[in-house]
């Protein structure tokens, strides 16, 4: 596959996808980079439709199965793809209007995760909606494939919520970690928030070495022209990330995700699910 | 855990109502599969539940049937007719270690080996030995049992015109029973075969001494178990594979399968393996989980156990309706029609393998005869691709020969009978970059060529060998080292 450094915006047939278009329409532009809208179409062999109970074989039993299940399959996938291919278009229209030259469209096939592991090589920014097409109908607030697929990927995940504004403001949550460092250098390589000013945030207990990791931060970004307003602020993470970005109008949120594992994660909750259910402003995560 | 979930819970109610679709179907089926074996019926019925619970989890394709078949019921005739009971149980665990051997060695991939019209041969003869199995039941009886058979399968076939919410083979085993009692004819029922269980099975070792000799009796029967189970039960995923586009873990499924035999074994029950007919009626049903499996056999034990009374009932001439449905169902009568399409040799193949077996009564020779025929035909095949041009140079010195093709075992005639050793000629150009040379044979033959040129007093000289035949001749050859000619004069 040719490298083309896209980005990748996952939607579904939810009204979260215009939003996820919206942010990825305007991080296209930002960064001036293809965008393409994909549609993975879920199939589920493992779920069957069968009526018929009588369990009698007659002749060429296997055959005649193998017909009706296969005329079966082929008639959902038909429907299936009609119906992404009229969404996914009005969703280019969407983008087109937002000022992106071109977008592409795919559909494919599978397994999000799956589909999404085997794009990441071309591709700069994923753009996900935090809930989805199942989550309309429950009162799930954070969906379920979110940690799944972002777990599984290694490139930069922008998740979104509901609305879109177009980002004024954003707030780079900074543990000090070998994450977050990178991501403080990915940021000040990046067009994508070029001219922003920044907040710059860490919490935790006050030491000599949170305050180095900060001054470092705060001249890496400075040096490639950001305006910076760093804060090192103890306490509990959660909160006064809540507090800082309702207080400071922020519009995005930047941070690590997911880097214990998924069985500390399992048994003492995540603080990065924790973060995605309270935060209620576009984050973008850093794997 | 997202695995567990998709291979279990993510159809539960279709798979629900697929298992107990499979389990009624499962009873007559295990019964009549006991009595082909020479064994009471409770011994295929408890074999059929243990292998369809212990599958449920072990075995690598989700929602396929695995219980007491035919094909390995006929492989153990012999060893109980000789030598009893336990010697069968203490072969069904012996099978079962065999099987996980091969698992382990990943020999599930020599299924490849196997074409596929002796896939096809040997479902035709596996449904062909299930109807002659049935005559017993029809020779020598009164027109009521033609009478109760016919009807049986008549039901069988038209009642899902009425309703499919309900398995026709139970109307026709109820029905059939209810007109037996209520007429009360006097024809043989289930009772008149043997025991059945009355409780849930319990842990035993088989009761063989152990010694060589045991090994001896069980290890052949046991081998042939292990092959003709795991020939089916990788053919029976493939076909759910096919059926329900989904891919299966045929290692794990031959593990499986042994884990499941040496269950069988130690709780009183025969070998088993994967059933076609079963599967193909689960996947028809709404099954694909795992649940399915567990369903069939579980509720298969609680019927058997709790109302085995009245299954004693049934006459025997309802389970060969429900044999024949099976019978037919398997059989592949698709190829009978393609055998006027088909190349020959494939005819021949899926021919070969049918009468083997039916005369054998041994799936195992059947598949071998098939497998070592395909083989002989394609070696055929392939020896037709060769092709030898030659063209005289420089004013007649010099003679070219072009060899393309493959040049083996089955070629080598051919290939030294291409040349013409009586020219009288000054050099001979053997120009070999379009052929291969695959084995010693080969290379013998182009070594008895070049020599025989050379007692002729002509110059040889081979060019273009390609890498990979060069490996093969550099390795092998004679015609390049001293003394060439006293070697092939030898002979």
């Amino acid at each position: 596959m040719k490298i083309e450094n896209k980005i990748l915006a996952c939607v579904d047939q939810s009204h979260f996808a215009d939003y996820v278009t919206d942010y990825a329409a305007w991080a296209a532009r930002r960064m001036n980079a293809p965008l393409e809208l994909l549609h993975v179409i879920d199939r589920h062999p493992e779920i069957s439709t069968g009526k018929d109970h009588s369990g009698a074989i007659g002749f060429d039993a296997q055959e005649h199965l193998l017909t009706e299940l296969s005329n079966e399959d082929a008639t959902r996938s038909k429907a299936a793809r009609e119906q992404g291919r009229l969404f996914l278009n009005r969703l280019r229209e969407r983008a087109i209007a937002a000022g992106v030259e071109s977008p592409d469209v795919r559909q494919r096939y599978g397994n999000l995760v799956e589909t999404m592991t085997e794009q990441e090589n071309g591709v700069r920014l994923f753009v996900l909606g935090r809930r989805g097409q199942s989550a309309q109908h429950t009162q799930r607030d954070l969906g379920r494939n979110v940690e799944r697929v972002v777990r599984s990927l290694h490139k930069p995940i922008l998740t979104i919520t509901e609305d879109f504004t177009e980002p004024r403001r954003i707030m780079i949550a900074f543990d000090g970690g070998i994450v977050t460092r990178r991501g403080i250098e990915m940021v000040a390589a990046s067009p994508l928030f070029k001219g922003l000013p920044v907040q710059l945030l860490m919490s935790g207990k006050e030491s000599q070495e949170a305050a180095k990791q900060l001054e470092w931060a705060k001249k890496t970004l400075n040096s490639s022209g950001f305006d910076i307003k760093a804060a090192l602020i103890p306490g509990d993470a959660e909160s006064i990330i809540a507090k800082t970005v309702s207080e400071q109008n922020i519009d995005i949120l930047i941070m690590g995700a997911y880097s214990h594992s998924r069985l500390r994660s399992l048994l003492l909750g995540s603080k990065t699910s924790d973060m995605l259910r309270s935060a209620k402003i576009p984050t973008l995560l850093l794997r | 855990m997202n695995s567990i979930r998709q291979d279990w819970f993510s159809n539960v109610r279709n798979d629900l109502l697929a298992g107990l679709v499979v389990a009624l179907a499962l009873i007559p089926e295990a019964i009549a599969f006991s009595i082909i074996a020479g064994v009471d019926p409770k011994v295929g019925l408890y074999a059929s539940f243990c292998i369809a619970a212990v599958i449920a989890f072990a075995g690598g394709r989700p929602g396929m049937i695995s219980a007491a078949t035919g094909a390995m019921a006929l492989v153990m005739v012999m060893l109980v007719k000789d030598h009893g009971l336990q010697y069968l149980l203490a072969a069904t665990v012996l099978t079962g270690i065999l099987q996980i051997i091969a698992g382990w060695l990943k020999l599930g991939t020599l299924m490849r080996f196997v074409s596929r019209s002796v896939i096809t041969g040997f479902v035709n003869a596996l449904a062909i030995l299930i109807f002659l199995a049935q005559l017993p039941e029809l020779t020598n009886v009164t027109w009521h049992v033609y009478a109760m058979t016919a009807a049986g399968l008549a039901i069988i076939y038209l009642f899902p015109y009425i309703t499919k919410a309900v398995p026709s083979p139970l109307v026709a085993i109820v029905a059939l029973t209810a007109v037996a009692i209520g007429l009360g004819l006097d024809i043989r029922t289930v009772g008149d075969m043997g025991r059945l269980p009355d409780s849930l099975p319990i842990f035993l070792l088989p009761d063989v001494p152990l010694n060589f000799e045991t090994l001896q009796i069980i290890f052949p029967v046991s081998a042939t178990l292990a092959v003709v189970g795991l020939l089916e039960s990788m053919m029976t995923a493939s076909i759910v594979d096919d059926l329900t586009d989904t891919s299966s873990n045929k290692n794990r499924e031959c593990v499986g399968q042994g884990v499941a035999n040496i269950a069988s074994g130690f709780l009183g029950g025969m070998a088993g393996c994967a059933m076609i007919g079963q599967s193909v009626i689960n996947v028809k049903s709404g099954g694909r989980g795992r649940l399915s499996t567990l369903v069939a056999g579980v509720f298969l034990l609680i019927m058997v156990v709790f109302i085995g009374d009245l299954v004693a009932l049934i006459p025997m001439a309802a389970l060969v309706a429900v044999m024949i449905m099976v019978s037919i169902g398997t059989f592949n009568w698709e190829s009978i029609r393609n055998m006027r399409e088909h190349p020959r040799s494939s005819s021949v193949v899926m021919l070969a393998t049918v009468v083997v077996t039916v005369a054998t009564h041994d799936l195992a020779k059947g598949v071998l005869t098939g497998v070592l025929l395909s083989g002989f035909f394609f070696a055929h095949k392939v020896s037709q691709v060769f092709l030898v041009r030659s063209k005289s140079e420089g004013e007649g010195r010099v003679r070219t020969y072009t060899i393309t093709g493959q040049v083996f075992f089955a070629s080598a005639d051919r290939f030294i009978n291409s040349f013409d050793f009586r020219e009288v000629i000054e050099m001979v150009r053997i120009d070999v970059s379009r052929a291969h040379f695959w084995d010693i044979t080969a290379i013998s033959a182009l070594d008895k060529v070049v020599i025989k040129f050379r007692r002729e007093g002509t110059e040889v000289e081979v060019i273009g060998l390609n890498e990979a035949s060069k490996m093969l001749v550099d390795k092998l050859s004679v015609h390049d080292k001293d003394g060439a000619e006293e070697i092939l004069t030898s002979h």
